[in-house]
């Protein structure tokens, strides 16, 4: 009996690869012609030719390049989230759909004053003019729904604002969804019209040395370096930053110094509404992303592995882990554009880091247990 | 002139009842002593008077004015500063910023600034560290300094020696007497001698009421009712 189930178990043996593939010498084509079954036509020796293409001083740079231009967008997306998240421990499930009405708002902005004749100088200054009134517009909206909808919350259970701001992204998206195809739009695909209002030297590359760089990567680098400028400005240079990071700490002790806190909730979650919208305005210019109503979606994703890989509510971390994750993104990019046609997987990679992040270090990169703060 | 008026307050924390009927009145200008053992309300009738944890009967005035229904905020910007228990410095902020926050005019930061270091030197060679990194008895000295940068009118403390190398203890209660001349102070102190020491008057709290009250010149560290009071 026991010699039938040992000859059993030779043979079940015998028929799997006792060796991973990872594991054996380079060249070596294990599985058909691939070392990886789940990826069809990769083979080790072209794992291994892509690595020295990749280490290429010009492809590193350009990887390093459209990493920071990556980490610019997700920590645009992902700021406005961590600051109201920080100081009043609301989990704004709507942050996303904010980002979505900047980009129809923005995009609306510039369709309307942009014609063929304006110049690229004016294309930016109207894109900056848009910037202005996108925030003036969801800081707006943002102060409004707290005032009217979040507040009343704050003494229950944060299940109660999750499922609120839940809500609230249904009605917003919907509402867009609506207005949109009012005006012959498709709201799911991005609204094309948007793409032409780019000014040339953004729509093109620039020469770098021996990287060509596109235009709009640039200036998402130089857009979102003023951004975490000026947040970081405002949190630590004004008395209204010092105030939003010591209520992120304590609440209660910054209302015992007379400082009203609820309407530094209600400044923080226009301001937080704000930013999310201004990431629309630069998002509505990208073909990656462009204005439309799925962006909401698409957006608050990242901006959650951010927040969350950075330490819930930590500006700092929120900065640091948007560098990581544009960079792991830029690089993933890369190696599954050139060494593994299979495009859908550098997205997660994206929830790979949070996954490692979540069991190495819960509390993300800068937080601090059971602590909001910046 | 009556400072603070406490009338007959009932406070709940849930369904417990803190505090059953505690009445009290402040001078201006006294230093008034709440003592009594843990747990018999002393913290909570602060917390009472700030409106962080509102009572459910009862009033609470100050120069004249009823503090029912103001936020804790409108009651501090009327001239009450806390000192709390456990210092709760902000931890993330550098020593520089804990003191500025108190302050609410910027230009008058600098100058609370100078006035923090002036009674507390040890604090001012960690100016522009994070305050979480400090000891202590450095965090007690630094929730001191923020208490008195507001310049209030009434500044309640609660528990400043607690758990402090007597060296501290000896700065703190020079910094508090310093202070009282100035301002008025309701201080909940189980250190009895520090507390007869630093008080004019005093309540005596067991189980959420007053049950004795007097000047402290007219009593010892040594009298036997309090110490029975205020033995576990």
């Amino acid at each position: 009996m026991t010699a039938l189930l040992a000859a059993a178990i030779a043979s079940e043996a015998a028929s799997l690869p006792l060796v991973p593939p990872l594991l054996l010498a380079p060249g070596i084509d294990v599985v058909g012609s691939s070392a990886f079954g789940f990826l069809p036509g990769v083979t080790l020796v072209a794992l291994g030719s892509a690595l020295v293409e990749f280490l290429q001083p010009v492809n590193l740079l350009d990887v390093f390049l459209n990493g920071l231009a990556k980490s610019a967008l997700y920590i645009m997306i992902a700021v406005g989230l961590t600051l109201i998240f920080g100081l009043m421990g609301v989990l704004n499930f709507a942050h996303g759909s904010f980002t979505m009405i900047g980009a129809y708002l923005g995009g609306l902005i510039l369709v309307l004053t942009v014609s063929g004749a304006t110049g690229g100088l004016a294309r930016i200054g109207l894109f900056l003019v848009g910037v202005l009134v996108v925030f003036g517009v969801l800081a707006g909206l943002g102060g409004v729904l707290e005032v009217g909808l979040i507040r009343p919350l704050y003494d229950r259970s944060p299940v109660y604002q999750i499922l609120l701001t839940f809500g609230l992204t249904l009605v917003l998206d919907e509402l867009v969804r609506i207005v949109v195809s009012l005006y012959g739009l498709q709201p799911i695909s991005d609204w094309q019209n948007v793409f032409g209002t780019r000014p040339a030297f953004i729509a093109s590359s620039l020469g770098l040395g021996p990287v060509d760089v596109p235009g709009l990567a640039l200036f998402q680098i130089a857009f979102g370096v003023v951004t975490v400028g000026a947040v970081w400005a405002f949190l630590t240079r004004t008395r209204y930053g010092l105030i939003v990071r010591a209520g992120s700490e304590d609440p209660e002790m910054t209302e015992a110094l007379g400082i009203d806190v609820r309407r530094v909730f209600t400044v923080v979650f226009a301001l937080g509404a704000g930013i999310a919208g201004v990431a629309g305005v630069l998002l509505m210019w990208d073909p990656v992303w462009g204005a439309s109503v799925p962006l909401a979606a698409e957006t608050l994703l990242p901006a959650f592995v951010v927040v969350i890989v950075g330490g819930l509510g930590t500006f700092r971390g929120t900065v640091v882990a948007g560098v990581l994750v544009g960079m792991v993104d830029a690089a993933m990019t890369w190696w599954f554009q050139n060494a593994i046609s299979f495009t859908g997987l550098p997205q997660i990679t994206i929830f790979l880091i949070l996954v490692i992040v979540l069991i190495a270090r819960p509390q993300g990169l800068f937080g601090v247990e059971g602590v909001g703060g910046h | 002139m009556t400072l603070l008026d406490v009338r007959d307050v009932h406070t709940y924390y849930g369904e417990s009842h803190i505090l059953e009927g505690v009445s009290l009145s402040v001078e201006g200008g006294e230093v008034v002593a709440l003592i009594g053992r843990n747990g018999v309300g002393k913290s909570t009738t602060l917390r009472t008077i700030l409106g962080l944890t509102p009572p459910r009967e009862g009033s609470v005035s100050f120069r004249g004015e009823d503090l029912g229904g103001l936020a804790t905020s409108e009651v501090a910007e009327r001239g009450i500063g806390w000192i709390p228990e456990e210092r709760r410095i902000f931890s993330q902020l550098t020593v520089a910023e804990n003191v500025r926050i108190a302050v609410p005019n910027d230009r008058d930061a600098e100058a609370a600034l100078k006035n923090a270091y002036g009674t507390f030197p040890d604090l001012e060679r960690f100016g522009d560290r994070d305050a979480g990194t400090l000891s202590g008895g450095q965090q007690q000295m630094l929730a001191i300094a923020r208490g008195l940068a507001g310049e209030n009118d009434l500044l309640l403390v609660d528990e400043p020696s607690e758990g402090l190398a007597p060296r501290i203890v000896a700065a703190v209660a020079e910094a508090l007497t310093a202070a009282a001349e100035e301002t008025t102070v309701l201080l909940v102190e189980q250190n009895l001698p520090l507390a007869l020491d630093l008080a004019d008057r005093f309540y005596l709290l067991d189980n959420g009421r007053v049950i004795d009250d007097g000047d402290t010149d007219q009593v010892s560290a040594e009298d036997e009712r309090l110490r029975r009071y205020l033995s576990a």
